[in-house]
């Protein structure tokens, strides 16, 4: 028990990529169509919408850990689906904790175009395709940093993981909740040679995504 | 010089709602014909931006219409270009993007843009480095790559140097020449008008108060505001009376006078307009026109390119050029006693109270 | 293979925390090292504050897992343990870095699962034979994972029942969290599992498990109190302070207290003490 299972440790990992890397493409994939038609319209709620979406980035992700778990378990309101405790739940947790920063980055950084940048694209005449495009290269740089900031969110969330999740060996154990067990029973050798591959995760992933949205400036 | 009307505004009516309170604007007609520039002239909040705006089909007319005989597309030049993030020639590009142009086609086509407003040595540099002359020649080579049949801009010579202005100026009256594309111009400065107006149009208060040939609006405008939006700044009120001579004279007070030609009757009153550079002063080698008494020099201030001088005649202020470096903008001193003259056929009269009429 | 020094690292790091938090030498501060099911028990809350007002000792309680919980003690870094895995315990004592093992009270774990009982726990006589009937059924089973006072009972239990230790039948499923978290897995997916009696009744009415085993002997849980060695560990071990911990745990009317715990809470007592005179 004391030893470093490499094969173990592989698991967690590939498992943790997966969770993690679903939540990650869904909270992008809603979250910027979403910052982006926040960013650029201005209609009669957005200011409430805008906080709302503040509020999110700014909630503990425990709390919305918390609240996913009463919607699905049991006695819950989604309790038919038999979610809890299923990787599922952990997705879900984590696209509600990134989605808001996601929204909330790239509506800063669709906000920070000038007033008539949008209309002097529509003024080209190009099809609406590719003024979406033009709009996305614009704001690379800000979208970048969304990607960033929603990845690590999600890769270093344990008490949501942990509330939803339980950490069920084979199932729902990512890299976090393991290495939270593996402290708990005074596994170091463990503890510390995940953490070291979730640091290296994290290294390797905001080192590329960084690389990529720097060449952008070049 | 004038073609086709490619662009025509009939009965239009735009109204704005802003915080400052509501705003109409109404154009009975208005035509932008090939191959010439309009230039769209008037004080601020006349309402240029909002008819720029129109023309490009970018306001909801409350009533009216514009129509386009043209046969390709409309374009609107901003005064603050965007550039987008990418290369100078992307950005070029970027106009012709979706439109299933082939690749040589499109580079073809973006290389003669950029070749039109000589920054085709600025083609892979980042859009965000280039400077404020630069930005706007990018923002014409875009707007030219689209072959457009009608070109609006708005304040085209901003950010430029009187050497930027003339170069630029150039290279647009090549390029408008060579596709025959209909322009509409809109700046709040007279001589940036002048250095493409073929047509000028003054808009005051929503609407169109003058359009017309250039010349005439200069020489001839209508009432006395247009003559301040027109830069003709010498206007003093005055009463038509016969001249010992048999012609007519602008009697301004009891021991001053302007020698006119005019139909008017005796008796009329009217605004006399001299445009500055036909103010002179007499220098006693004649050519000046008729003397029409002293002046005192207010001031002279020299910009190196000419000498705006400003007189004290009969109570009045008024304006006259000199160019600068020569003999009398160098020696006139403020306080200086002057004779000034001017030729009668350069004096403007304008009946006081005539209410203004556009006129195609 | 041990890797030594990963091992100091560990242990540096968590003399780094403890020592900052104070000097475990003199009258002043009291490290107690215990077990999640006995902090979660809430035991302590109604112990501790007794003892700090009665001796002005200050009591840290820090609450891992057992296996944790002892490796704490073999290294010092603890100065008083309340555990209740024997084996654990006996070699701590037999190798030195104990002084003594006391136990003071006793409770019996619990196999609660599903009320409609489908593997039949509750007519088996004895809880390795539970164990059997579960396996044979091939029944939902979560267990702890996690190398608690639980955990081993519970690998105990499966290896008397001549069952694999780790389970092994479709249908287990390990946590590696604490009990609350089990049994909350267990309530949510109608499983087996294996539970102190304190979390459990805690945890009851949320999960809708049912208490099935009888207290069988197998299930019997015996908690003692050991007091670490100063004279082993160059970081001061505040022996004093373990030892009259030890006393007050022993003492008649801690013993009391600990008779009447839980009543209020569960309708029942949590523990039964050893030295009560009845």
């Amino acid at each position: 028990m004391a030893t470093l299972e490499t094969a173990l440790i592989v698991e967690i990992t590939l498992r943790t990529l997966a969770i993690c890397g679903a939540a990650l493409l869904v909270s992008l994939a809603l979250g910027l169509p979403l910052g982006i038609a926040l960013g650029r319209r201005h209609f009669g709620g957005r200011v409430a919408l805008v906080s709302l979406v503040n509020s999110g980035m700014g909630a503990p992700p425990v709390v919305v850990g918390l609240v996913v778990a009463l919607l699905l378990w049991r006695h819950g309101p989604l309790g038919v689906l038999h979610l809890m405790y299923t990787p599922v739940a952990m997705v879900v947790a984590q696209i509600v904790i990134a989605l808001p920063l996601v929204v909330g980055i790239t509506l800063a950084a669709v906000g920070a175009l000038d007033e008539d940048w949008e209309l002097q694209v529509r003024t080209l005449g190009l099809p609406p395709r590719w003024r979406r495009g033009l709009l996305l290269c614009e704001i690379r740089l800000g979208l970048l940093a969304a990607v960033i900031a929603a990845m690590g969110g999600i890769l270093s969330e344990v008490g949501a993981a942990l509330m939803v999740g339980a950490n069920l060996e084979g199932e729902t154990r990512v890299l976090t909740t393991a290495i939270v067990m593996y402290v708990g029973m005074g596994e170091y050798e463990m503890a510390i040679g995940l953490a070291a591959v979730l640091m290296g995760l994290m290294l390797v992933l905001t080192g590329v995504l960084t690389a990529v949205q720097q060449s952008g400036r070049r | 010089m004038s073609g086709a009307a490619l662009l025509s505004a009939r009965e239009l009516r735009v109204e704005r709602r802003s915080r400052r309170g509501s705003f109409t604007l109404q154009i009975d007609a208005l035509d932008l014909r090939a191959g010439e520039v309009l230039a769209i002239l008037g004080p601020n909040g006349a309402g240029k931006s909002t008819l720029l705006r129109a023309l490009a089909g970018l306001e909801h007319p409350a009533r009216g219409a514009i129509d386009s005989a043209a046969a390709g597309p409309i374009t609107l030049v901003f005064q603050r270009p965007a550039a987008f993030a990418g290369s100078v020639a992307h950005n070029v590009a970027a106009a012709l993007l979706g439109r299933g142009l082939e690749r040589a086609q499109l580079e073809r086509r973006v290389r003669e843009a950029l070749e039109r407003f000589e920054i085709a040595s600025l083609a892979p540099r980042r859009a965000h480095t280039l400077s404020g002359g630069e930005l706007r020649r990018l923002a014409l080579a875009r707007a030219f790559v689209l072959a457009p049949a009608v070109l609006l801009l708005d304040e085209p010579f901003d950010d430029l140097d009187a050497s930027g202005q003339a170069s630029l100026s150039l290279d647009l009256r090549r390029a408008i020449g060579d596709t025959g594309v209909a322009v509409a111009m809109v700046t709040h400065d007279l001589r940036r008008a002048l250095l493409l107006a073929d047509r000028i149009a003054v808009l005051l208060e929503g609407r169109l108060a003058q359009i017309d040939r250039r010349d005439s609006v200069l020489e001839k405008p209508r009432t006395p505001e247009i003559a301040r939006v027109v830069g003709m700044s010498n206007l003093v009120r005055g009463v038509v009376v016969a001249a010992p001579d048999g012609g007519r004279r602008v009697e301004v007070d009891a021991h001053h006078a302007i020698p006119v030609r005019t139909a008017l009757e005796t008796g009329c009153g009217v605004w006399a307009g001299i445009r500055p550079e036909h103010l002179k002063i007499d220098v006693g080698r004649g050519g000046s026109g008729i003397a029409i008494g002293k002046a005192v020099v207010r001031s002279v201030v020299d910009d190196g390119v000419a000498a705006s001088v400003a007189l004290a005649w009969a109570g009045e202020e008024l304006h006259t050029h000199l160019l600068a470096g020569r003999g009398l903008a160098r020696s006139l001193e403020p306080g200086a006693l002057v004779v000034l003259a001017v030729q009668p056929e350069h004096v403007h009269l304008i009946p006081v109270a005539e209410a203004p009429r556009a006129a195609g | 293979m041990r890797l030594r020094c990963i091992d100091m690292v560990a242990t540096a790091a968590v003399s780094l925390l403890l020592a900052s938090s104070g000097c475990g030498e003199g009258s002043g501060k009291l490290l107690l090292a215990t077990t999640t099911s006995v902090r979660d028990s809430g035991l302590l809350d109604t112990l501790v504050p007794v003892f700090q007002e009665r001796t002005g000792i200050e009591v840290q309680v820090i609450a891992v897992g057992s296996g944790a919980a002892l490796r704490m003690g073999s290294e010092g870094n603890a100065d008083v343990l309340l555990t209740h895995a024997p084996e654990g315990e006996q070699a701590l004592v037999t190798s030195g870095a104990a002084l003594s093992r006391k136990p003071f009270m006793e409770n019996y774990f619990v196999i609660a699962g599903p009320a409609a009982d489908p593997a039949g726990v509750g007519a088996a006589a004895s809880a390795a034979q539970a164990y059997q009937r579960i396996a044979a059924a091939g029944a939902a089973y979560v267990s702890r994972g996690d190398d608690s006072g639980t955990h081993r009972r519970e690998q105990a239990l499966l290896r008397e029942a001549g069952l694999d230790a780790e389970g092994g039948w479709p249908g287990f499923a390990r946590t590696g969290a604490g009990m609350g978290i089990t049994l909350q897995v267990a309530g949510e997916r109608g499983a087996y599992v294996l539970s102190d009696l304190g979390t459990f009744l805690a945890f009851q009415q949320h999960t809708g498990l049912a208490a099935l085993s009888k207290p069988t002997p197998d299930l019997r849980n015996v908690y003692s109190v050991l007091r670490i060695d100063s004279a082993r560990f160059a970081s001061g071990i505040n022996a004093e302070g373990a030892q009259r911990f030890e006393d007050f745990l022993l003492a008649p009317d801690t013993q009391q207290r600990i008779a009447e715990y839980g009543v209020e809470r569960f309708g029942r007592p949590l523990f039964r003490p050893l030295l009560l005179r009845e």
